[in-house]
């Protein structure tokens, strides 16, 4: 008899020590980006620079799990944002996008995408679609250095 | 403590453990580069194409007759630090004088008036990294004694480093 309770401890801690895997890690395809902000109209701040080339993929989990977003960017003096489009639609919906994140140095990760409903094995997809913008208060790069900014996504449960 | 209690026990134990894993359950993540990088930008204009001063009268006993415009307004944008806007006239040899000064800036510090010459001349100092306008305020400035004529000029408005 003891022996199911001392199994079921086991199992317990099993389930609680061991490290979590995933089916497959997400992955980002299109490399890393620059996005470059060049020009201004007379009366207006410099125009915003937009860039959709990069693809997050991921594998779809056994139960409902949502992808996060976060971003490290020492120094960072600049904005950028960035948006979930063209979600995969492979029979159902597979994710809904987030309102556009504004990513931050050293912000919490925040919903990029949630509600991505199992089963897992499947694979989705989301475009990237980052927009940079600046202010001519906020100076130049040549002045000030770019930012350089860590962006990770996160696959989670929901 | 029977059979059935430990099992449940047991049960109970990896569903607890189970659920908590699942509510911070993570995945997977990855990670990659974005580089956002601003060039110098400068922009400046002015958004009257033409504008004519014209004196036609002057005052009984008055040798200087003048006339005064400020319909038209300056705009400008850098995000360079340490700038300043100079102005100059392309006219090298005019009949008349002809003076400029910024109004109402909403940035920068203003210089005082001053007559247009080929030689740029500063018009607001320490509009750097600022988008802004000011109005331009000319000034005609013609001699009774001077026989009638008239000038034209080009007027060249610039950004530079102060």
């Amino acid at each position: 008899m003891r022996h199911i309770l001392f199994t079921g401890i086991l199992l317990a801690l099993a389930l609680a020590a061991l490290p979590v895997r995933g089916a497959a890690q997400p992955l980002v395809t299109g490399g890393n980006l620059v996005l470059q902000i060049t020009a201004a109209l007379l009366g207006q701040e410099p125009a915003m620079a937009t860039n959709s080339q990069c693809t997050l993929e991921w594998q779809k989990e056994h139960v409902v799990t949502k992808v996060t977003v976060s971003t490290t960017c020492p120094g960072q003096r600049f904005t950028l944002r960035v948006l979930a489009t063209n979600i995969s639609r492979r029979g159902g919906i597979e994710g809904i996008a987030a309102p556009e994140v504004t990513l931050q140095d050293g912000m919490p990760a925040m919903d990029f995408i949630t509600d991505v409903p199992p089963p897992g094995s499947l694979n989705t997809s989301a475009t990237l679609q980052y927009t940079a913008s600046a202010t001519f208060s906020q100076g130049n790069s040549t002045e000030l250095g770019n930012d350089l900014h860590t962006v990770t996504y996160t696959v989670v449960a929901q | 403590m029977t059979m059935s209690h430990l099992i449940g026990a047991g049960i109970a134990l990896a569903v607890a453990a189970f659920a908590q894993r699942a509510s911070a359950q993570v995945f997977g993540s990855t990670a990659h580069t974005v580089t956002v990088q601003v060039a110098p930008i400068t922009v400046i204009g002015v958004d009257l194409a033409a504008l004519t001063l014209q004196i036609s009268s002057g005052t009984p006993g008055q040798e200087t007759m003048t006339v005064t415009d400020a319909t038209s307004k300056l705009l400008w944008g850098t995000n360079s630090s340490n700038q300043k806007i100079t102005a100059n006239t392309d006219n090298a040899a005019p009949l008349f004088d002809l003076r400029l000064v910024a109004v109402n800036p909403t940035g920068g510090s203003v210089t005082s008036e001053f007559s247009l010459s080929t030689t740029p001349h500063d018009l607001l100092l320490n509009v750097g990294q600022s988008l802004g306008s000011c109005t331009l305020q000319y000034r005609g400035v013609a001699l009774a004694s001077q026989a009638p004529g008239s000038d034209t000029h080009v007027i060249t408005f610039t950004v530079q480093s102060q």
